[in-house]
Order: structure tokens, then sequence, then C-alpha cells
């Protein structure tokens, strides 16, 4: 289950790291904060787990596209 | 842009039970997971909800933005005060100076379930002042 998540974690990492549509690549982050929520909540530290939910997947993901639409949408 | 009925509606039904739920993350934070700072970030979660799809001139009626700047100012104080609190009463900062509930209730735990509410009230509304400035 660990290493399931890990794996995941990279391969979400590096496709937002190579999205040209920058939408793409903050929705990839809102996931991976998702899931690397689920997998501090697997291994015993639900504090910790709370905080990346409602800070990553919520507030970040909020202010990242709300810059989004202020700037540029896609990446030169 | 016109406004969607879906997103008004399920918006305006969701948005007090985050902030309830903000505020039970803040007041069990030191039975259960939870604490300040969590609870203080969904409980401005919610506001930014209201911001997204109310707007913030109809937001700013309920939680007005000038007593969003007071409240993070007074409870940054509040707490330096509380922390002193323990050097009065003869011990270092931050000691407890508040009688022991019995432990698993509510009111246990001495102060720590004010440092809390303080703290998840200062963090609510810091960064719900960061995301009024950055969406105005």
């Amino acid at each position: 289950m660990t290493e399931l998540i890990l794996i995941l974690l990279i391969l979400l990492g590096i496709l937002a790291l190579q999205f040209k549509d920058l939408l793409n690549a903050v929705i990839c982050l809102a996931v991976f904060s998702l899931l690397s929520s689920l997998l501090f909540y697997y291994l015993h530290a639900p504090d910790v787990a709370i905080a990346e939910a409602a800070v990553g997947a919520g507030v970040a993901t909020v202010l990242f596209v709300v810059i989004i639409g202020k700037t540029r949408r896609r990446e030169e | 842009m016109k406004e969607s009925e879906i997103v008004s509606l399920v918006s305006r039904k969701l948005a007090p039970y985050i902030l309830l739920f903000g505020l039970y993350l803040i007041s069990y934070g030191h039975l259960s997971p939870g604490g300040g700072f969590q609870g203080g970030v969904v409980l401005a979660s919610g506001i930014i909800l209201l911001y997204l799809s109310r707007g913030i001139a109809s937001t700013g009626k309920v939680f007005p933005q000038e007593k969003l700047v007071v409240a993070e100012i007074w409870m940054f104080f509040l707490l330096i005060l509380m922390g002193s609190g323990g050097l009065i009463t003869g011990g270092y900062f931050l000691e407890n100076f508040l009688p022991l509930g019995k432990a698993g209730e509510v009111p246990s735990a001495g102060f720590i379930f004010f440092l809390n509410i303080i703290i998840g009230l200062k963090v609510g509304a810091g960064i719900t002042l960061i995301s009024f400035y950055l969406l105005r």
C-alpha cells in the first residue's frame, strides 16, 4: 500500500512538471496532496493528514487557480 | 459572468457545515486529531468558498475584513499574554495555570483548549486575509 502510493506520488510529480497547460499541473498537485494525505493517514499521522488535506488540496489549489486566472494559462 | 444555480445552492448549503467542522476540530483538538492550525485552515477554507461563490462584497458583510485584521493582531497578543500567565504564576513560559480536568472530556488539559481556540481564530483570520487580498 505504502509503495503503491509512493510510486503514484512520483508519477504525479513528474506529470505536474511535464504539463504545458498550467491548470492540469495544478490539478496534478491537488491529487498529489490528496494522496500524500492518504499516505500520512495510513502511516498513523492523522494530524498531519488533516493539515495536508486542508492546506494542500484546499487552500493552495484555490490560490493557484486564481493566480492562473490572473496571469497566463499556458507555459511557453 | 452568469451565476450558476448549482454552485450557488451547493456553496450556500455546504459552507456552514465546513465552518462547523472547523470549530469541531478546534474545540476537540486536545482529544482527537486536529487542533488550532488544522481547524483554522478549515474555517478559512469555508470562508474562501463563500468568497469564490457569493462574491467578496456580500461575504464581507458577514465576515468584515477590518475586523479580521483586528482579530488576527489581538489573537497574537492574547497568545503572548496567556503564555506569560505561566511566568506570573511562578513557572516558565506557556506553563499551565488552569486546573486539569478529567482526562477524556472537553474541559480537560488545562489551558490547551483556550490556546487551540486562539490559534484557530488567528490562523483562520490570517489565511482568509491572504486570500482576500489576492482575490480582490
